[in-house]
C-alpha cells in the first residue's frame, strides 16, 4: 500500500517537475538556446513570493502565484529584450549560452546580497498537511492541486501554441527567423514574449517547490538540473514529453527516497542517465 | 509608372562583394526576368530588395519611396513580397497556417485564402497537412500562395521552377499569368533562360554580380542572351 502511495505521490509531484522543464523546453524549441539562468529565475520567483508575503502576510502563497508570474513575465521580457536578443542571432550558439550563464551568476549573487544565504520556505498552512483518503490511500491535497495546476498550464500552453495566431507566429519564428520578417514579424519581439512566458511558467513551479521544500539562493543549480533532465528525457522541445519526463523523474525520486532516505534526487538522476543511454532522443519523442 | 527603381546597388557578405552597381527598374504591371548562372548574385539581389541583407549600398526606391536602409519588417508592409529560393515553408505549420502567415501584413486587394485555393485547388484538399507531406510542385504553390496573401504590388519569385517536372513548371507559370492579371508586377529569377524570357516583358542578365545585358524579351536573341549568361 505504501508503494502505491509513493508512486501516486511521485506522479503528482512529477507534474511540478514537468512545469520546471517546460519553460526551458519552450526556449530551446523557439530560439535554440539553453537558458542556464532558468534555475536562478525559478528561485528568484520564490524569493519574490517571500517578499510579497512579507508585505501581505495574511494572503495564502497560492494567491500570489498570479502576481509572481506577472513579475516573472516582465523580468523574462526584459532579460530577452535587453540582453539575449543581442547575441541570439549570432551563428555561434555558445554566445547566447555563455550570456545566460553570466546572468545566472549575477542573479544568484544578487539574491545572496538581498536575501542572505539562509534556507527559506513558503508556508502553505494546513493545506500542506491536508490529505484525502481515497480507498484507504492517503493522497496529499497539495500534490493533487499541484498536478491539476500543472496539467491546466500545460493544456493552456498547448492551446496557445497550436490554436492561436500568436502560437502560429511563435512556431513560424522557430522554423525560419528570417522568413517571418518578410511577413512583418519582428523575431526579437516574439522572443521577448516567449521568454516572458517561459519564466512565468517557471515562476509557478518555483513557488510550488518553495511550499514543498526549503530553498536558498544556491538552489538554482539543482532546479536547472531537474529542468534540463525533464527536457532531455521528454525529447527536446516537446511539451507533453516534458510533462511525462517530469512525472518519470518525480516517481523515481520518491521511490528512491523510500528505498534510501538519504538518497535525495539521486535515483532521479540515475534514471535520467539510464534513459539517455537507452534512448538518446528522449523517452517520449513524438512529432513536434 | 515606375514601381521599382534600383540605382548602382552594391551588396556585401563581410569582405566579399556579391553585387557591383546593379541598376534595374520595373514598371507597374510588368514582368521582368532576372537570369544568371548559379552564384551570379540573383538571390542576393532579391534579398537586398526585401531588406534581408544589411550590408548594401546604392539606392532602392519602391513606389517612389526610398527603402534602401529600412529593415525587412517595414519593407514587407509596402507591398513587396518574396517567394524565397528553396520555398522556406514553415514545417511546423499546416499548409493553411503557412498561407495565413502571409496575411499578417495584408494590404487591401483581391487575394485571400479562398482566392489562393481557387488558384491552386490542390492546396485546399491538403490544407490541414504538413508541408513535408506535399510534392515539390505543391510546396512551390504554398510558397507562392503565402506571398500572395499580403496582396503585393510586386511579387519576387526566386527560382520557382527549380527541381520540378516540366508539366508542373507549366502549371506554375500559368498561375503567374493569373497573378499578373490581378494587377501585380513580377520579378522572375531563373536559371532557365528560355522559360524566363518567354514569360517576361523584359530581361536582365546577371554575371558575377554585374548586369551584362538588358532589353526587351522579344528583342534579345537567344544567342545574345546565352553569351551574356555565360560571359563568353
Ligand atoms: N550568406 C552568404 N555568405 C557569403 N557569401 C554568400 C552568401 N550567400 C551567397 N554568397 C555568395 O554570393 C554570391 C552570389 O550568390 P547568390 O546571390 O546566392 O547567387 P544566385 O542566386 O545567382 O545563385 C555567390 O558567390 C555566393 O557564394
Ligand atoms: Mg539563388
Amino acid at each position: 500500500m505504501i508503494w502505491v502511495e509513493t508512486i501516486i505521490n511521485g506522479v503528482l509531484y512529477g507534474g511540478l517537475y514537468g512545469l520546471l522543464g517546460v519553460g526551458l523546453a519552450l526556449i530551446v524549441g523557439v530560439m535554440r538556446v539553453v537558458n542556464l539562468s532558468h534555475g536562478e529565475f525559478i528561485v528568484l520567483s520564490a524569493f519574490i513570493g517571500v517578499s510579497l508575503i512579507g508585505v501581505v502576510p495574511w494572503l495564502h502563497p497560492l494567491a500570489l502565484l498570479l502576481p509572481v508570474a506577472a513579475i516573472a513575465f516582465v523580468l523574462g521580457f526584459g532579460l530577452q529584450a535587453v540582453l539575449i536578443n543581442r547575441v541570439v542571432t549570432r551563428p555561434d550558439p555558445f554566445a547566447a549560452i555563455l550570456l545566460t550563464f553570466g546572468v545566472a551568476v549575477v542573479v544568484r549573487n544578487l539574491m545572496v546580497e538581498v536575501y542572505g544565504a539562509d534556507p527559506r520556505h513558503l508556508q502553505a498552512g494546513q493545506l500542506a498537511q491536508a490529505s484525502a483518503g481515497i480507498g484507504g490511500l492517503h493522497i496529499g491535497v497539495l500534490p493533487l492541486l499541484i498536478l491539476a495546476l500543472s496539467v491546466a498550464l500545460f493544456t493552456a500552453l498547448q492551446l496557445l501554441l497550436t490554436r492561436t495566431r500568436f502560437g502560429r507566429i511563435v512556431r513560424a519564428t522557430a522554423d525560419h527567423r528570417d522568413v517571418v520578417r518578410l511577413m512583418g514579424v519582428n523575431p526579437g519581439r516574439v522572443y521577448n514574449l516567449v521568454m516572458g512566458l517561459s519564466l512565468a511558467l517557471a515562476s509557478v513551479a518555483g513557488m510550488l517547490l518553495a511550499i514543498r521544500a526549503s530553498f536558498t539562493p544556491y538552489s538554482g543549480v539543482e532546479r536547472l538540473l531537474i529542468a534540463f533532465e525533464v527536457v532531455v528525457l521528454g525529447g527536446l522541445g516537446t511539451f507533453w514529453g516534458a510533462m511525462l519526463g517530469g512525472i518519470t523523474l518525480g516517481v523515481a525520486e520518491l521511490v528512491g527516497l523510500r528505498l534510501d532516505p538519504n538518497a535525495g534526487p539521486l535515483y532521479a538522476h540515475l534514471l535520467f542517465l539510464v534513459g539517455v543511454l537507452l534512448r538518446p532522443s528522449g523517452l517520449f519523442r513524438v512529432r513536434a | 509608372m515606375t514601381l521599382l527603381e534600383v540605382q548602382a546597388l552594391d551588396a556585401f557578405y563581410g569582405d566579399f562583394q556579391a553585387l557591383f552597381g546593379v541598376t534595374l527598374h520595373v514598371e507597374a504591371g510588368e514582368t521582368v526576368a532576372l537570369i544568371g548562372a548559379n552564384g551570379a548574385g540573383k538571390t542576393t539581389f532579391l534579398k537586398c530588395l526585401v531588406g534581408l541583407i544589411g550590408s548594401r549600398r546604392g539606392e532602392i526606391r519602391f513606389g517612389g519611396e526610398p527603402i534602401g536602409g529600412q529593415p525587412a519588417e517595414r519593407i514587407s508592409r509596402l507591398g513587396l513580397s518574396l517567394v524565397p529560393e528553396g520555398r522556406l515553408l514553415f514545417p511546423s505549420l499546416t499548409v493553411e497556417e503557412n498561407l495565413l502567415m502571409g496575411a499578417l501584413n495584408r494590404r487591401p486587394g483581391s487575394w485571400n485564402l479562398a482566392r489562393v485555393y481557387e488558384l491552386f485547388p490542390v492546396l485546399h484538399e491538403r490544407r490541414r497537412q504538413w508541408p513535408d507531406a506535399l510534392s515539390g510542385g505543391q510546396q512551390h504553390m504554398v510558397a507562392i500562395g503565402r506571398a500572395l496573401m499580403s496582396n503585393p504590388k510586386l511579387l519576387l519569385c526566386d527560382e520557382i521552377s527549380l527541381g520540378l517536372a516540366p508539366l508542373v513548371i507549366d502549371q506554375i507559370y500559368a498561375s503567374l499569368g493569373r497573378i499578373r492579371d490581378e494587377g501585380a508586377s513580377i520579378v522572375l529569377v531563373e536559371q532557365d533562360v528560355k522559360r524566363a524570357a518567354g514569360a517576361a516583358d523584359r530581361v536582365y542578365c546577371l554575371l558575377k554580380g554585374r548586369v551584362t545585358l538588358h532589353g526587351s524579351a522579344r528583342g534579345l536573341g537567344l544567342e545574345q542572351l546565352s553569351r551574356a549568361y555565360f560571359g563568353t
